[in-house]
C-alpha cells in the first residue's frame, strides 16, 4: 500500500473514534475530547497529504498549525460553556440539559 | 516505506487505536483522557515519520501541553470517577448508533482511498523551520493575525463567560 493511504487511513481512524464518541458520550467533557479527536485527524491527514504528493509542503504545516490554533480557541469557548452550564444546572450530562423541555 | 518506519508506523498507529479505544470507551473520564494523551502522543509520532519534527513539537506542545490540561481542570466540574455521569452502561440502541457513526464515514471513504490511491512520494518533503516562519510573515501574514484575534477573542469571551460580579 502506498504510504499516503495508511496515513489516511490512520485519520480515518481518529474521525471514526471522534464520531462515535461524539453519539456515544452522555457529558459535555466527554464530546469534547471526542471533538478533539477529530481535529487531530484532520491535521494528520492535511500533513500527510502535502508531505507525501508534489503539493506545498509548507503550506500543509501552515494549515495544520492553523487548525490547532483553532482546537485551543475552541476548547478555551468550550469549556467556559461547560462551567456556565454547570453552575445553572449543576451537572455536565447532557440529557439534563434541556430547558424547553416541560419539566419533571 | 523501509522496515524500520513501517514498524514505526505499526507502533504509532497501535497506540492511537488503543488511545481511541480509552478516549471513547472508558468509563472513566480521566481514563479517557489520558487515552487522548496516547492518540495525541501517537499522531505526534506520525509528524515525525512525516518529516515534520516542528508539527510534532507544537502538537505535544498545544495539544497535550495546553488542551488536555484545560479539559483536565474541566473534569473537576463533571463526576469524572469510574462510578460517575459515564458509569451507567449506554443504552444498546445508543452505543450502537455510536458503532455506526464510526463506520459510515470508514465504509464510504476506505474503499474510495484503497481503490484510487493518490500518487504517492515514498520520501516525505523536508521544510527547513525558516522558510516555514518566512511563509508566515510574508505570504500567509493575514491568516497568523486573523488566527491571533481568534485566540484573544475566545480567551476573553471564556473570561467574560465565567466572570462573576461582585455585587450579586
Amino acid at each position: 500500500m502506498k504510504p499516503l493511504v495508511l496515513y489516511q487511513l490512520a485519520s480515518l481512524v481518529l474521525l471514526g473514534a471522534g464520531l462515535a464518541g461524539l453519539v456515544k458520550r452522555r457529558t459535555l467533557v466527554g464530546m469534547l475530547i471526542a471533538v478533539e479527536l477529530m481535529l487531530n485527524g484532520a491535521g494528520l491527514s492535511i500533513v500527510a497529504a502535502t508531505q507525501l504528493t508534489g503539493a506545498d509542503a509548507a503550506l500543509g504545516q501552515l494549515a495544520t498549525l492553523l487548525v490547532m490554533g483553532l482546537a485551543a480557541a475552541e476548547a478555551t469557548v468550550a469549556l467556559a460553556a461547560i462551567v456556565v452550564v454547570f453552575r445553572r444546572f449543576g451537572t455536565t450530562r447532557t440529557d439534563a440539559l434541556a430547558t424547553l423541555r416541560e419539566q419533571q | 516505506m523501509e522496515t524500520p518506519a513501517i514498524l514505526a508506523f505499526g507502533f504509532y498507529f497501535l497506540v492511537i487505536v488503543v488511545g481511541c479505544f480509552m478516549a471513547v470507551g472508558c468509563a472513566s473520564l480521566v481514563r479517557a483522557l489520558v487515552g487522548l494523551v496516547a492518540t495525541l502522543l501517537g499522531v505526534a509520532g506520525m509528524y515525525l515519520l512525516l518529516n515534520a519534527p516542528f508539527m510534532a513539537f507544537m502538537q505535544i506542545l498545544i495539544y497535550v501541553g495546553a488542551i488536555c490540561v484545560l479539559i483536565f481542570f474541566a473534569l473537576m466540574l463533571a463526576r469524572a470517577d469510574a462510578d460517575g455521569d459515564e458509569a451507567d452502561p449506554a443504552p444498546a440502541a445508543r452505543t450502537f448508533k455510536g458503532v455506526l457513526a464510526a463506520m459510515l464515514p470508514g465504509a464510504l471513504l476506505a474503499p474510495i482511498l484503497m481503490l484510487h490511491p493518490t500518487a504517492s512520494k515514498m520520501i516525505p518533503a523536508e521544510v527547513p523551520l525558516a522558510e516555514l516562519g518566512r511563509r508566515l510573515m510574508e505570504d500567509y501574514v493575514l491568516p497568523f493575525e486573523l488566527i491571533s484575534m481568534v485566540l484573544l477573542i475566545s480567551m476573553a469571551g471564556a473570561v467574560l463567560l465565567v466572570w462573576e460580579r461582585r455585587d450579586k
